[in-house]
């Protein structure tokens, strides 16, 4: 037995089997033991969430040590803000409620989050602008919905042709509705033969390299 | 009036920065995207932190000396980055997984399989001619969405059965088109916001 | 270059320029145009509606900063209507950065000014809770079993309203809102399939199309999309904010953008005549 491939994947296969009969079954033995499951899962979930920073460490810590990269000054400016995060964080004791940690994730962490997200209109309007053409009988399709659906959000249009409110409803009814069922089922099939795939020790990507 | 409030300048600075990468890539853009990488990777932290303390720690602290094991675990997960140990991280990983796995698939089974079989085998016809031709509709669009992704069979996209994945194609094109409409009203409500912002709480020209 | 070819030829930056401009105009000279309320959005307002008074609603905040411009005056209006009609609110989070979004929503909303809700007795906040599916099992699980203290450390013993409360049964409605399709769809396998519960759920709206499927099966009773959902909400509460007023910002980016679209098939259609016409 390879204790470094063999004791995982019993691993997986016992802890995902139990959650399952959780659901299937109503033993107490069964509910008390997942009911541990899931207390270990949230805590080694959130040691998982330390991770990143790690990587982040030795990649940028690499690039601050070599200098051959003319941004390496954006390595030390990346690990600083790590660094005053954390410190502000846990240094008041109060975690993410302190007024302080507040007023840096407000001032610093929002602004740039929702204006990341949100830039790609540009993107989406200079796209639009450029490639968005019903060149064939495929590609008009995309086009027509897209178009009633758009002309439906913009409240400009069904405020002076209520019609196009309705379009936009009805395009949401059936069509998205018949498509996106038979996408959710297809999408569930997967779901559950990987899953179970998973389960028997099938698939091992997880596991990393051998 | 222009806000005095540090906060709202150091905030309309970001907001500016992150919007010009649109027009052109530039160094005030890389400033601000490595300090959302740091600030992110932060925030991960402290929420870990506490987590690890509000979900373990309190629980040894009850008495139930067993979660030192879970405190192991969590601590073997770093060791990915380790040359020799790295497999150590495998077990950990591997509950991890199996957790997850077990707590979807139970119910996916339902959600995602029986419900939505369930609600296409109901009845076609319904109260008025137009909801008919709705069902009719959702009917044919589920069956041949779902004969589109058959690969396995191999007369399934030849002949006269061909016509069901041609159909289903057709359907999910005109479902990804709604989708795309849907985007682009998703990227401008979010970025309006940040206008609004801008307009309203840094430069006060509206109230 | 031809003069088809020229339509499509303009500057990026002169594009972009006009789409922020389109985009700051509406901003200063809002147009204050009617609103037709989406079916998704009445039924998330009618059920919340048809709940006794006192009935506990377990919320959670799936979103971040990447979501608040338009999910945060969703849910800033759905918390209106949950303390209109004297729910009680058990909120948590299953995204890292959903607890630095509760003081933003509570700020706007005000429930101890308002409405004379007190912390502890009519909502409380029990955090961030990692692991997504395993957190919310946790939680419709065995509350006592996997939280211990509120946000601020306060342990759940001492707090009124989470005194009786030990799992699903003690939940009538589950409501998220979220950025996250995880989340969006781990909440209906958790609250819905795996304990039977009532089931609302915000996002944004270009997840609209992946979760109708639930909206259309009933497994979810109410569906807010994104800025559509959020400007219908804010309008059924009677509580306009920032969703109503980018909904004119909607109306002359989005328009622009089609005129872009228009544009760019003409000079498509045009340039492909004219190549014909050559040979």
């Amino acid at each position: 037995m390879d204790y470094r491939r063999d004791i995982p994947l019993a691993i997986t296969f016992l802890v995902g089997v139990i959650a399952v009969m959780d659901y299937y079954t109503t033993l107490k033995s069964v509910t008390d033991t997942f009911t541990v499951i899931k207390n270990w899962g949230v805590v080694l979930y959130a040691f998982a969430l330390g991770i990143g920073a790690v990587n982040l460490f030795r990649v940028h810590g690499r690039r601050i040590s070599e200098r051959r990269r003319a941004d390496w000054p954006f390595s030390a400016w990346l690990l600083l803000m790590i660094v005053m995060f954390v410190v502000v964080g846990l240094g008041t004791g109060q975690f993410e409620t302190s007024s302080q940690y507040e007023w840096i994730y407000n001032a610093i962490y929002l602004p740039i989050d929702s204006t990341m997200y949100a830039s790609l209109c540009f993107y989406m309007s200079y796209g639009a602008y450029k490639i968005l053409r019903a060149r064939n009988f495929d590609a008009f399709l995309l086009f027509i919905t897209a178009i009633f659906v758009i002309l439906g959000n913009t409240p400009l249009f069904p405020a002076t042709f209520p019609v196009f409110f309705h379009i936009r409803e009805w395009i949401f009814g059936p069509i998205v509705g018949g498509a996106y069922r038979g996408i959710r089922i297809g999408i569930g099939i997967g779901a559950v033969v990987l899953g179970i795939r998973t389960l028997v020790g099938l698939e091992t990507g997880y596991l990393g390299r051998r | 009036m222009v806000s005095t409030d540090p906060l709202v300048w150091i905030a309309a600075f970001y907001t500016i920065a992150a919007t010009s990468y649109a027009f052109r890539d530039n160094t005030i853009f890389k400033f601000s995207e490595n300090t959302f990488i740091g600030a992110a990777a932060g925030h991960l932290i402290v929420m870990g932190v506490k987590n690890v303390r509000d979900f373990g720690w309190a629980h040894i602290m009850k008495g139930e000396m067993i979660y030192w094991v879970v405190f192991v675990l969590g601590i073997m997960l770093y060791f990915r980055f380790h040359r020799k140990y790295y497999w150590l991280y495998r077990y950990p990983i591997a509950f991890l997984v199996g957790n997850g796995i077990g707590i979807s698939i139970r119910a996916a089974i339902h959600s995602d399989f029986i419900v939505q079989i369930a609600a296409t085998a109901g009845p076609l016809t319904a109260a008025t001619t137009f909801d008919t031709f709705n069902n009719i509709i959702l009917f044919i669009g589920v069956l041949t969405a779902l004969s589109h992704f058959i690969f396995t069979f191999e007369g399934m996209h030849r002949g006269t059965l061909g016509w069901a994945p041609k159909i289903g194609r057709w359907m999910i094109l005109l479902a990804l088109g709604a989708s795309f409409g849907n985007t682009v009203m998703t990227r401008f409500g979010q970025y309006s916001g940040r206008i609004l912002y801008l307009v309203r709480d840094w430069l006060g020209v509206v109230a | 270059m031809s003069a088809w070819e020229k339509l499509t030829a303009l500057p990026r930056e002169v594009v972009l320029g006009l789409v922020l401009i389109a985009m700051i105009i509406p901003v200063i000279r809002p147009l204050g145009l009617p609103l037709m309320v989406g079916t998704m959005a009445k039924d998330w307002y009618d059920t919340v509606d048809a709940l006794p008074e006192g009935s506990i609603v377990l919320f959670d905040i799936g979103f971040g900063a990447g979501g608040y411009p338009t999910l945060g005056p969703a849910t800033i209006a759905s918390f209106h209507q949950f303390f209109e009609k004297n729910l009680k609110i058990i909120i948590m989070a299953t995204q890292v950065a959903g607890s630095m979004m509760y003081p933003l929503i509570m700020d706007a909303v005000n429930p101890e000014t308002i409405y004379g809700a007190v912390y502890g007795e009519d909502y409380v906040f029990i955090g961030y809770i990692a692991g997504t599916q395993t957190a919310m099992a946790g939680v419709l699980g065995d509350l006592y079993a996997i939280v211990s203290v509120d946000y601020k450390g306060t342990p759940i013993a001492q707090i009124p309203l989470l005194k009786d409360v030990k799992g699903a049964d003690d939940f009538t409605l589950v409501a998220y809102i979220t950025t996250s399709g995880d989340i969006a769809e781990g909440w209906v396998y958790q609250a819905y399939s795996a304990y039977g519960k009532d089931l609302i759920g915000g996002m944004l709206s270009m997840m609209t199309t992946t979760m109708k499927p639930y909206y259309d099966t009933g497994q979810l009773l109410g569906l807010l999309d994104g800025v559509k959902g959020a400007s219908d909400m804010e309008f059924l509460t009677g509580h306009p904010g920032d969703a109503i007023r980018s909904s004119d910002v909607l109306s002359f980016s989005q328009t622009l953008v089609l005129i872009f679209i228009v544009i760019g098939n003409i000079s498509y259609f045009g340039a492909r005549a004219a190549r014909k016409e050559e040979f």
